[in-house]
């Protein structure tokens, strides 16, 4: 999710959500390439499993699968029972010109519904086993669309989402650093009646009043998905978040 | 969406503070009973065209109503009032929407506007068609449920397409004596599926559901914080 929220937190910035606290990030001097491999990784497994849960109540993630970030990629901690996978998404996830993309201190906890755990954690999988093995972003970006095109990436499935309420999430260096929502992956040029944010973090409002924000990730750069932003106004301890 | 509201909203802490303010009203109300059978027509329909389709756009905010092809309902069934520029259909659902076993089945004061996007409208609005047939050819609940059935047997109707939404945000929207307009939220349907597959109906999930019967078909339902004249909605 990180790819997603940290663009359309700027919005919220916009919007009032994140208040006053929000200084405009200078997009072109922050991270410039990838940090020391030890800043991404947590040390504390047990400490990661903890922060991959709280992205979903814990009626949820408790029965979930963990995956949590080793060296050369993703790997299974916890096996799960309910189909749901738990992960902590690090800032790589975001568009691939987001100013943030190497940012060392982005936690982006998400649990994937099993549907979404299938069909769009392999795009996490893949991409941070590639960028860890030192591929460029252009390569990336290159073997992420040849994969699409082979079918090595399984196509969406149809009903993925994600949570991400987890109060301990760190998604961008804007603002309050977080918020709580849902994310629902569709197939790329859905409409639902959505705000915008694009890469650059610019807000458009085509449809004013709409509780939804389609992200910046994917949306056929490379991967044919659109995802939308639902905020829940709670966290998964089920103390409230602020609201949109 | 109408025939999902009721069930999945039990569980909703926002809809609870709806829900207590009306207790006294549903103490009344006696779900056996108070509608074993269709009131007149007329008690269904809205004598006041515009009124109707206001009320129907008020289901979505005015950014995507607006353009929206709009339904309204007729004396032979629902008849385009509107016609629509960005794929969107706006409608105002009546009580043979409802679940067969809600207590507001076929309730004449009950007024659900949705608004759908264009694989909803493709994939629902057949299924709305079909009820308002059925109800109005006076069919007990029992012919409808057993003909409901009988059609997605048949494949007569269609399952959800990928990518389905639905609006429901309108203030004015009236579920019931019990639930009054109880809260603005949208809904995601899709082939019928267990409910964990969106995590809903769990402890601290924002997410509710509801399991139609006889259609193949769930839906999700989730609450948002504003109206969709932007106004704020109450919370508990």
């Amino acid at each position: 999710m990180n790819r997603k929220l940290v663009n359309a937190i700027a919005c919220f910035a916009l919007l009032v959500v994140l208040g006053g606290a929000g200084k405009a990030l200078d997009a072109k001097t922050p991270y410039p390439s990838m940090a020391p491999l030890d800043q991404y990784v947590m040390a504390d497994r047990t400490a990661e499993i903890a922060l991959a849960r709280t992205a979903a109540p814990a009626s949820i993630s408790r029965d979930a699968t963990v995956v949590i970030l080793g060296s050369h990629g993703y790997e299974t901690a916890v096996e799960g029972k309910n189909g749901f996978v738990c992960i902590v998404e690090r800032a790589w996830m975001n568009p691939f010109d987001s100013p943030e993309f190497w940012n060392p201190k982005n936690r982006s906890p998400i649990c994937y519904n099993p549907p979404a755990a299938r069909t769009v954690l392999p795009i996490t999988l893949m991409r941070t086993k590639l960028l860890l093995a030192g591929k460029s972003k252009e390569e990336v970006k290159e073997s992420v669309k040849a994969a699409i095109d082979k079918k090595e990436l399984p196509p969406l499935e149809a009903g993925s989402m994600s949570y991400m309420m987890s109060k301990d999430a760190y998604l961008t260096d804007a603002g309050n650093h977080n918020m709580a929502h849902l994310m629902f992956y569709t197939p790329l040029g859905t409409v639902w009646g959505a705000n915008v944010v694009d890469s650059s973090n610019e807000l458009s409002e085509p449809f004013p009043g709409s509780p939804l924000l389609l992200a910046p990730s994917y949306k056929g750069n490379p991967e044919p998905i659109d995802m939308f932003l639902m905020p829940t106004g709670i966290w998964s301890d089920g103390t409230p978040a602020p609201a949109m | 969406m109408s025939r999902n509201m009721f069930k999945a909203i039990g569980g909703g802490a926002f809809t609870l503070a709806v829900m207590l303010g009306a207790s006294w009203q549903a103490q009344a109300l006696d779900a056996k009973t108070a509608y074993a059978g269709m009131a007149p027509l007329e008690q269904y329909l809205m004598t006041d065209r515009n009124a109707e389709i206001t009320l129907a756009r008020s289901a979505a905010p005015e950014s995507i109503s607006r353009e929206a092809e709009v339904l309204v309902l007729g004396r032979h069934g629902y008849e385009t009032a509107v016609k629509g520029k960005n794929g969107w259909v706006c409608v105002v659902e009546r009580s043979w929407m409802a679940p067969f076993d809600d207590p507001e089945f076929l309730n004449p004061d009950q007024r659900l506007p949705l608004c759908l996007n264009p694989p909803a409208a493709r994939s629902h609005l057949p299924l709305t068609f079909k009820m308002t047939e059925l109800a109005f050819a006076g069919q007990s609940k029992t012919q409808m449920f057993d003909s409901i059935k009988a059609a997605f047997d048949k494949k007569e109707l269609p399952l959800p397409e990928p990518g389905e939404v639905c609006y429901m945000m309108s203030k004015q929207q009236y579920f019931g004596r019990k639930h009054g307009n109880a809260d603005p939220h949208l809904m995601f349907w899709v082939p019928k599926t267990d409910d964990i597959f969106w995590g809903a109906g769990l402890p601290g999930s924002p997410v509710y559901v509801h399991q139609y019967s006889p259609e193949p078909i769930t839906e999700f339902i989730i609450s948002v914080s504003k109206w969709s004249d932007g106004t704020a909605a109450p919370t508990d």
